[in-house]
């Protein structure tokens, strides 16, 4: 039987989310005036999207992907490389990829699970040189976003459900699988394997994973201490 | 890296779609299992960049393959032999391939005779010949050369007496001939070309004046005298003959409405093969070949005759670019050339082939010019935003105005304006050398005298891409490699397929055939900039 480590993406492997990838966007339009129109936009939603998020993590997804309404999906393909130059790379944390590192080499499949779009997770997929994607995508029509997102919206309870479907059509035992989030939003997905662990957990999560004796792992400065059914990776 | 998901691109609408792709059908008519199993290839030019990839795919798809024959030209002290193993079998293309399959493999059934197209019977020696009598099926010929503006002669010789004794060699094998050309043997014209036009006698003015005809015999008679006449007057005119070549080539080709000295030569070619009775053959015409997409690994590329300039001069920051509005670029991936040339030779060697198959995308799924305008500026934004080298103030230009979409008449606009502001420069830079000294002026006399030469390079590349992509919009016709395809078995579908329409025109153009340029091409262009 094969096991698979499981990552959710935005706030477990680096301090990006949703708002920041569409500002880039924004700032970066066709002309000067686009961009200011764009980026003024995004400001102003900030906050509506920051009571989304304390409320329902999925609506918070929904309206912030709205605003990709009406762009060409050359633009955003054509960009992901300077997106992910400019303000993703930077906010990997220190550990990320070294814990990425550790599970391939103890032999899980890694699997990045997200609801970050596609074109934004390929330059990060390629730096973590993760085996398999599971992410969101934009509907086109004709080569231009409707703001909509295809089914199913890949947040909450949809990721548990798509790594178990996953899991069954690879073959993989859950028990044995890990699974690393650092966003109470993301506790099923967490409980839906052998091996859930809280990574750079936000406090409601914290609480969760001290109740259900969980093991904490911090990112985001070098030199944190492993959970124990990893250890055995520190004599590589 | 995999991306699980129940939707796939639809790179023709636009749109994603639910559910899989359903497995291609074919009638069976054509197995190329078979035909690559049971007969004897004869593979010409395959040093060069289709060549490989061709070379490539047919070892690493048909593992039934017995016996292929592949003519080598000697290189100096290096035998045909001696190239292929070393220069041939450890590029880049080939050396994960040979490393997977085994070099004995290869050794056992891959001959290799020397040879050179120049020469008669393509320089294959007697003895030679005599052992491949009967035994070689077809003659697949993707050598010439590719330089759009030589000198004539450079170009006349291996594309038209190449061909002629390619033709020679073929007749005496007894075998079947696939020839490759290129798809704008057109020349200059407007919208859709089809494959049916007749070969022999075809130029691109055909039918504007009356009583004007094409034949190859006249033109190599003309083309002999004017070799002759070029060099035999080397002492009274002082401009060099190589120059003189190149234009009487460019002036000859133009006047039968031909784009440059390479396509004039390669439509001769063809029509000597059209001429020649109880001949067997296909031509295939490849649109301008790019970066592979998939095979051997997605991005390979060493050809300098393709859109590789073009992109090279975006990454550049080159802001204004002369294209048509409403017209495709009518470029294909290396690799889809190759199952294509693949598929027409199976064809050709179940005897059911058409005379000519253009291999080009637009037909089924076009990439329009504008789109690729702003591939390019995206490229520069990503270059030229984190470069530490250079002037800062044109790094921040370069990065952060959009490429745009130009007529002919601003581009030259724009140079005029340009060159005015330079002169101006000069004579300031010249002025302070007199006031303050060589010392302080020459630095910044040296700098402006190389951005004047980068200017002027980038000007005559884009001079020669003009007629494709605003003089003329073509859309060749592709119908016959289509029906080809529809003719192979199933299992051979799962090998060789033609799937243009597959092509995912974002993705491609930046992550795989920009970054391949950046890879292979840049180092190489850049080394023979520094050269000269």
């Amino acid at each position: 039987m094969n096991k698979a480590a499981f990552y959710d993406l935005d706030g477990t492997l680096l301090s990006c989310n949703l708002v920041n990838m569409h500002a880039y966007y924004a700032r970066n339009d066709r002309s000067l005036v686009k961009s200011v129109y764009q980026f003024t936009k995004v400001l102003l939603s900030v906050p509506v999207l920051f009571g989304l998020d304390l409320y329902s993590r999925s609506l918070f997804n929904v309206f912030s992907f709205r605003a990709y309404r009406g762009m060409h999906r050359d633009r955003l393909v054509g960009l992901s490389d300077d997106l992910f130059e400019v303000t993703l790379k930077p906010s990997i944390f220190a550990e990320a990829k070294r814990l990425v590192d550790t599970t391939r080499n103890l032999g899980y499949r890694n699997v990045l699970v997200t609801g970050t779009l596609d074109f934004q997770v390929r330059p990060i997929a390629l730096h973590f040189e993760f085996d398999e994607i599971i992410c969101n995508r934009l509907e086109f029509k004709n080569h231009v976003a409707t703001g909509r997102v295809l089914p199913p919206l890949l947040a909450e309870n949809e990721k548990a459900r798509s790594i178990r479907d996953y899991a069954a059509q690879e073959g993989i035992d859950l028990r044995e699988s890990c699974a690393f989030s650092d966003s109470s939003a993301d506790v099923p997905m967490l409980s839906a394997v052998g091996h859930p662990v809280a990574t750079n957990p936000t406090r409601r999560l914290r609480r969760i994973a001290v109740e259900n004796n969980w093991p904490i792992l911090e990112l985001r400065e070098t030199g944190s201490n492993l959970p124990p059914f990893l250890s055995a990776a520190k004599a590589l | 890296m995999k991306s699980r998901t129940t939707w796939r691109w639809n790179a023709v609408t636009g749109e994603f779609e639910r559910g899989d792709p359903k497995p291609p059908q074919g009638t069976g008519e054509i197995s190329a299992i078979d035909a690559f199993s049971n007969k004897t290839i004869l593979l010409l030019g395959a040093t060069g960049f289709v060549g490989k990839v061709v070379l490539a795919m047919i070892l690493d798809r048909f593992a039934e393959l017995k016996h292929l024959v592949v003519q080598v030209r000697r290189k100096k002290a290096l035998s045909g032999e001696q190239r292929f193993y070393s220069e041939v079998l450890q590029s880049p293309p080939l050396r994960s391939i040979i490393n997977r399959i085994g070099e004995n493999v290869v050794r056992e059934k891959v001959q290799v005779v020397e040879g050179d197209l120049d020469q008669a019977l393509c320089g294959i020696s007697a003895d030679q010949i005599d052992r491949l009598k009967g035994a070689v099926d077809v003659v697949v010929n993707l050598a010439g050369v590719v330089d759009f503006d030589p000198p004539v002669n450079e170009s006349v010789d291996p594309n038209v007496y190449g061909t002629l004794h390619l033709i020679e060699l073929v007749r005496l094998l007894g075998a079947r001939l696939v020839h490759v050309s290129t798809a704008y043997v057109a020349g200059k014209r407007d919208g859709r070309v089809s494959e049916d036009t007749p070969i022999d006698g075809y130029f691109p003015r055909k039918g504007e004046r009356d009583g004007e005809t094409f034949s190859v015999a006249d033109e190599l008679k003309w083309y002999t005298q004017f070799v002759k006449e070029t060099r035999e007057t080397r002492a009274t005119n002082p401009r060099p003959v190589r120059e003189r070549l190149r234009d009487g080539g460019m002036k000859r080709a133009e006047q039968w409405g031909w784009t440059n000295t390479y396509t004039y030569t390669k439509s001769m070619g063809e029509q000597l093969i059209a001429q020649t009775r109880g001949l067997s053959y296909a031509i295939v015409r490849p649109a301008i070949v790019e970066s592979s997409l998939r095979f051997p690994f997605p991005g390979w590329n060493e050809g300098f005759t393709t859109s590789a300039p073009l992109v090279l001069m975006g990454g550049e920051g080159v802001k204004g670019w002369p294209v048509r509005k409403d017209g495709p670029l009518e470029i294909i991936p290396v690799d889809m050339v190759a199952a294509g040339i693949l598929i027409v030779t199976a064809a050709v060697l179940c005897g059911k082939n058409k005379q000519v198959y253009h291999l080009a995308s637009a037909d089924e799924n076009p990439i329009m010019l504008p789109r690729l305008v702003a591939f390019l500026g995206m490229n520069a934004r990503y270059k030229h935003k984190r470069k530490k080298s250079g002037n800062k103030l044109a790094n921040v230009w370069k990065a952060y105005v959009e490429t745009q979409v130009i007529t002919v008449e601003s581009l030259q606009a724009r140079r005029a304006r340009l060159h005015r502001g330079l002169d101006v420069i000069h004579a300031a830079l010249t002025l302070g050398k007199t006031l303050f000294g060589a010392r302080r002026a020459d630095r910044y006399l040296k700098s402006l005298r190389d951005t004047r030469r980068q200017i002027r390079a980038q000007e005559i590349t884009l001079d020669k891409f003009l007629p494709f992509m605003f003089h003329n919009s073509f859309v060749f016709e592709t119908r016959n490699i289509r029906e080809a395809t529809r003719m192979l078995t199933n299992e051979d579908l799962k090998r060789i397929n033609w799937e243009p329409k597959s092509i995912d025109w974002a993705d491609y153009w930046v992550n795989v055939h920009t970054k391949g340029i950046e890879k292979w091409i840049r180092p190489v262009f850049a080394a023979s900039r520094s050269r000269d």
